[in-house]
């Protein structure tokens, strides 16, 4: 390792392969294909697994303001922030991907807190930036989203060699609202989040 | 071991409402983290995010004062001192690593109280505000707890730094710490102390909680609880001398199992109960130290070695009516009713009774059958459960306070939450239709054999 950089030579997506909003009509909106990682977040529920359900919540639903949010959207808000040891976006790095980002809509007609789970792939297996990158994440998202949105970033299973470790802090608020609140981490996230519109 | 069975829908079946009293206004602009009762007066004090505490009163719902300029983050945890005559004094823990005590004299604080119209000219000085008294120095990130032993001798304060560390006052103002206790392999997340001995419960990152006692001259720990699956957010021990008050109260038509059980929770002592962001909350019990009854139930007696080592066991997980992780949970001192509260912005309180099936064995024949024997002889239901209590923002904290204001009934308490908003919100617990109740009992009645 005899560049600072922890990975020099990523690979770069080229940003016209990046999906987006306009051939993204046809999203898939809830992907099933279960990790595992993110089995515990799901509630007990089990009508959430049934797509009939899920169908006739949503359109019962007369709160026109719940489905407006898609996956596409999601990524669009957080494919521009960039990475922070290169000039280049999450999106591009594919860092972030939209079949990794899932939406959990409210699971009773009682609630309007819908889930994003946002599961990021770091460039290399032990890149210690990968909490950093997930911060970002999760702060551009808790930024952009209304706060009826419930954000979880995860590290993507089996891409980072302590992914475990890097999703508890991830998870945890008040590490989260601590870590808000030191000077040197914000710069580097202010950084970061400064190429997002 | 005791573990009760899944929640089912008869578990869930509230038979109470909460009602929204008030907000305590003005709220905070940014996130609130906790809310802390007064030990006796009606006002409260709530942890701030932007590094303030807001002293509010639970008579008029209004903001009394603001205690500004001592912590350069945001305040996470606040405690009231128990037991100081004359004055109130406040432990603040906060994110920049400090604890700080601060102090103001009582006298002014009832007559404000008395004159709740609000329309009094007591902004004259300074003394009336709350006075920054000292700082206690020493932890390396974060303060994320802090509590007053319930005798007001020692504080215990907890943080990131996987360490928690107990002060005592020696006199006023000169804090000595006693111990600095590093079992925990993860931040420390809460502390909190038995409302009747020197024993200290400290909740963790790690997801393992953890307890401890002085030994001749040392806090060591006595006892590490094991089982919840992720980290454990918040810790409280039941109340002191709950069987008069909550379902042991109604002393008629027992078992001998019944009667026995309640003499042996009263071995144990109150009991702990704990939350966490594995959606679960947990309630543990002490395992009585001396006394023949172990053997009736076929336990067998443990020796120690270690003279002061505790064995505490989950008694009973409560009925999942979370989504998200649990931040908070709260016995009340009244009831014995559990409340909790976390990210998916719901209240729900908890309530023991006694299982129906064991008094309905005792009606037929009045002895215990054999199968049944080890299983648990309470069961913990939801009694009312409140979605969006904080619109969508998440809730980091829950507590019973005693009711204060004009339409108080006697003896009535609220519960405060605190969310993500910025609000404190006080609610009322509305037992629902009394009469469709006592249907439902007659109805019961009568279809029993």
């Amino acid at each position: 390792m005899d560049v600072d950089k922890q990975n020099a030579n990523p690979t770069i997506l080229s940003l016209s392969d990046l999906p987006s909003r306009r051939r993204g009509s046809n999203l898939n909106r809830r992907n099933d294909g279960s990790t595992g990682l993110f089995d515990g977040l799901i509630p007990q529920y089990s009508h959430l697994n049934d797509p009939f359900e899920q169908s006739l919540s949503s359109s019962d639903s007369d709160d026109d303001s719940v489905e407006d949010i898609d996956e596409q959207e999601v990524f669009d808000l957080i494919s521009s922030i960039s990475d922070p040891e290169h000039p280049l976006s999450l999106g591009s790095l594919a860092v972030v991907n939209l079949p990794d980002i899932h939406i959990q809509p409210p699971s009773s007609p009682h609630s309007s807190i819908s889930t994003v789970l946002v599961e990021v792939t770091p460039t290399i297996t032990h890149c210690s930036l990968a909490t950093v990158i997930g911060l970002g994440v999760r702060v551009r998202l808790e930024q952009a989203l209304p706060p009826r949105f419930r954000v979880d970033v995860r590290i993507k299973k089996g891409t980072h060699s302590t992914d475990e470790a890097v999703n508890k802090q991830l998870g945890d608020k008040e590490r989260v609202a601590a870590a808000l609140e030191n000077g040197t981490l914000m710069g580097v996230l202010r950084k970061m989040l400064s190429t997002c519109e | 071991m005791a573990s009760p069975p899944p929640a089912s829908a008869p578990r869930h079946a509230p038979t109470h409402t909460l009602r929204a009293l008030a907000t305590l206004t003005p709220p905070s602009n940014s996130r609130t983290w906790q809310t802390a009762p007064h030990p006796s007066s009606p006002i409260v004090a709530t942890a701030c995010s932007d590094r303030s505490v807001r002293v509010y009163s639970l008579t008029s719902f209004t903001l009394l004062h603001s205690i500004t300029g001592g912590h350069k983050r945001s305040v996470r945890s606040v405690s009231w001192k128990p037991h100081v005559r004359g004055q109130d004094v406040l432990a603040t823990g906060s994110f920049d690593a400090s604890a700080g005590i601060w102090r103001r004299a009582q006298h002014r604080l009832e007559r404000e109280i008395t004159s709740s119209t609000g329309v009094d000219d007591d902004d004259e000085d300074d003394d009336d505000e709350y006075q920054f008294a000292c700082i206690l120095d020493g932890h390396e990130s974060e303060i994320k707890s802090l509590s007053w032993s319930p005798s007001g001798q020692y504080l215990a304060t907890c943080s990131r730094d996987k360490s928690v560390w107990i002060w005592e006052e020696l006199e006023e103002d000169n804090f000595e710490t006693v111990a600095v206790l590093q079992e925990h392999d993860g931040d420390v997340k809460c502390v909190a102390w038995h409302p009747e001995e020197d024993l200290l419960v400290s909740a963790s990152y790690d997801d393992t909680v953890r307890l401890y006692r002085e030994d001749a001259d040392d806090w060591v720990q006595v006892s590490c609880i094991t089982g919840h699956k992720k980290t454990v957010w918040w810790a409280e021990f039941e109340g002191s001398g709950m069987a008069k008050s909550d379902f042991r109260g109604q002393r008629d038509a027992l078992s001998e199992e019944q009667e026995r059980h309640i003499e042996e929770l009263d071995k144990s002592g109150p009991r702990l109960a704990t939350c966490s962001d594995d959606i679960s909350i947990r309630i543990w019990r002490r395992k009585a130290r001396e006394g023949g009854h172990g053997a009736k139930d076929g336990m067998p007696s443990i020796i120690r070695s270690a003279a002061v080592d505790e064995d505490w066991y989950e008694e009973a997980v409560l009925p999942q009516a979370h989504e998200r992780p649990v931040y908070s949970v709260s016995w009340s001192r009244r009831t014995g009713m559990i409340v909790s509260a976390g990210s998916d912005g719901k209240i729900i309180v908890y309530k023991e009774r006694w299982k129906a099936s064991s008094s309905a064995q005792t009606e037929s024949d009045g002895t215990p059958a054999g199968p049944d024997a080890d299983a648990p002889l309470t069961e913990w239901v939801v009694v009312a459960e409140l979605f969006s209590a904080h619109d969508v923002f998440e809730i980091n904290h829950v507590v019973w306070a005693e009711r204060a204001d004009k339409g108080k009934r006697d003896g009535e308490e609220v519960v405060l939450s605190t969310g993500d908003d910025g609000e404190v919100r006080v609610w009322v617990l509305d037992e629902q239709g009394l009469e469709e109740e006592k249907e439902k009992e007659k109805e019961k009645e009568g279809a029993a054999p």
